[in-house]
């Protein structure tokens, strides 16, 4: 166990700096958004949800928690409607926060949700809380995280509500663009014998990628990064 | 219907007069498709293209290296807006500048009087005034001088400083994108290269890409086949006017901050908020060695964005400093499946 911790923490801090590049959304998105109209919305929506691994790591944690096709869309459909929420009252009321701290509290429901994968709460004798509600909170928090990034882009006056809502359209369909392969990626390892270790494996990257997402926000927070 | 006669009225405008280098954001990525645009009217709205027999000098300097932008390079958009459209290349503080010929354009006493009024050569008219020339005709030497600096990626450098040897011009004493809104800027005006003392300037800002309305009154005149054209804001804080002469003029002006330069030829500008900041002058002489001439103009502009800090205490908004920087997607995908592959080798022999 002890070399286990101790590789682990080894691999962690080889691949720390590649933490802080979730969210490749650059200033050519706001160049999209100007010139493309409504579709822009919906291109950024979308490749903001395949760019923003914080997102991707959080539903690829729910998907190894859960086994049937039906949970799965159970609890996609939850965090959806969660993320939908905030994303669109957000934006639309003007309610916003520093990214860094969303961000950051993102990056915690990465690191909550691999920690509950490996059996964590178990491990500390704790109940672990209801899924299905901490997956529609985080989808609240998630929904604000995007909202943040939404209204850092100049959006302008005009159809404000329909350029929230086809960011949000963006945000579903890049939803399931990335949902096809993890949710193929985990069904196919399930079959095999070593799924055991890929679960971990997975599991324990996710509980690194929390931590390690969680200190390059508050680093950004700190030092206006 | 007011709407409507001031649509009309901007018809009739058919050209222009301050030339500005404008882009959608001053902040660009390394190796990105750009394009900037020579807007030749006001700063919200371009009259005219500039016909490239009138371009004296068109450079972009990077790197410390100046770089001639050929007439070929430009394209015009339509008939109001010339065009470039560049490849960023790599990081740093970029400075592009246009220089155009002189040209003559000739105005009534009146047309003339109201121009320098609207167009904040106040000094012109003040002396024109204390002279009582007011009622004499004009005809003067214009040429325009402009600049703008944008900023490619993180990485600052020092072209920001680069005097381009123009007849008139704008040039930052710190480089303006390491000033963040709620800061100052020191900006040098040089004529022929030396400092420009007691200068007016007018110092304005959009944000982002949204203009500000002028919607209150206007008025047009029309002398001999010239018009001359104004519309004037409601706000208090800014107004513009256009005026048509020669087929190709149109003068414009904003309140903005109206500032005077020092011994040094030097203002402080006030970056109050996010934005695109753009500043103006028009330098004019009396001219009294010309059979031809009564008036001589240089003008000068110079354009740049502003963003605010990154702190604790603020928004984090601007993509440019929080990601772009970043590596590739790919690196952080193939990053992050070869540490879920070593840990899968680590929990394979473990288990």
């Amino acid at each position: 166990m002890h070399l286990r911790l101790r590789q682990v923490l080894l691999l962690f801090v080889l691949f720390v700096p590649l933490l802080g590049l979730a969210h490749d959304v650059t200033s050519a998105d706001q160049e999209i958004l100007r010139n493309g109209g409504l579709w822009a919305y919906i291109r950024v929506g979308a490749t903001h949800m395949l760019t923003g691994y914080d997102h991707l790591l959080f539903l690829t944690g729910v998907i190894f928690f859960l086994k049937g096709f039906k949970d799965i869309l159970m609890f996609i459909t939850v965090f959806t409607i969660g993320h939908c929420i905030t994303l669109i009252g957000a934006t639309y009321t003007g309610i916003t926060a520093n990214e860094h701290l969303v961000d950051a509290v993102i990056a915690l429901s990465v690191l909550y949700k691999g920690f509950e994968n490996l059996g964590g709460f178990e491990k500390l004798k704790v109940k672990s809380p209801n899924l299905l509600l901490m997956v529609g909170l985080f989808g609240l928090i998630h929904g604000f995280g995007l909202s943040t990034r939404l209204q850092s882009f100049d959006m302008g006056e005009e159809q404000f509500l329909a350029k929230i809502l086809c960011f949000n359209l963006g945000v579903e369909v890049g939803q399931i663009l990335a949902l096809i392969p993890i949710v193929f990626i985990i069904t196919l390892s399930r079959k095999h014998k070593q799924f055991p270790a890929f679960y971990q494996a997975v599991n324990w990257y996710l509980v690194l990628a929390g931590i390690g997402l969680f200190a390059y926000q508050m680093y950004g927070y700190f030092t206006g990064h | 219907m007011r709407k409507l006669f001031f649509l009309l009225l901007a018809i009739l405008l058919l050209c222009s007069h301050n030339l500005y280098v404008k882009m959608e954001t001053y902040f660009l990525q390394p190796n990105q498709e750009a394009i900037l645009s020579l807007y030749n009217g006001t700063f919200e709205q371009s009259e005219n293209i500039i016909t490239r027999d009138r371009m004296l000098d068109a450079s972009l300097i990077a790197q410390g290296k100046r770089t001639a932008i050929h007439t070929s390079q430009w394209k015009d958009q339509d008939s109001t807006i010339t065009q470039l459209a560049f490849n960023t290349s790599e990081a740093g503080t970029y400075v592009v500048g246009v220089a155009t010929k002189a040209r003559n354009i000739e105005l009534s006493a009146e047309k003339f009087n109201d121009y320098l009024e609207h167009d904040g050569v106040l000094d012109m008219l003040e002396q024109r005034t204390n002279d009582s020339l007011l009622d004499q005709d004009a005809v003067e030497s214009y040429e325009k001088h402009i600049k703008a600096i944008y900023q490619v990626g993180d990485i600052k450098t020092n072209d920001w400083g680069t005097v381009l040897g123009y007849p008139i011009e704008f040039v930052p004493r710190a480089n303006p994108y390491e000033k963040y809104s709620g800061e100052k800027l020191e900006i040098q005006l040089l004529l022929h290269s030396e400092p420009l003392s007691n200068q007016l300037v007018f110092a304005d800002y959009i944000k982002g890409s949204h203009s500000h309305a002028h919607e209150n009154h206007s008025h047009e005149h029309e002398h001999d086949g010239e018009k001359h054209s104004h519309n004037h804001a409601n706000s208090d804080s800014e107004h513009s006017h256009s005026h048509e002469s020669h087929g190709e003029e149109t003068h414009t002006h904003t309140s903005g901050q109206q500032l005077r330069t020092n011994d040094q030829g030097i203002i402080m500008v006030d970056l109050p908020e996010d934005g695109i900041y753009y500043l103006r002058t028009i330098h004019m002489t009396r001219v009294t060695d010309s059979d031809e001439l009564t008036h001589q103009s240089k003008w000068a502009t110079l354009t740049f964005e502003v963003s605010h800090k990154h702190g604790a205490d603020t928004h984090t908004h601007d993509h440019e400093h929080d990601h772009e920087h970043s590596l590739p997607t790919w690196v952080f995908v193939l990053g992050s499946l070869l540490l879920i592959g070593l840990l899968f080798l680590i929990f394979r022999k473990k288990n």
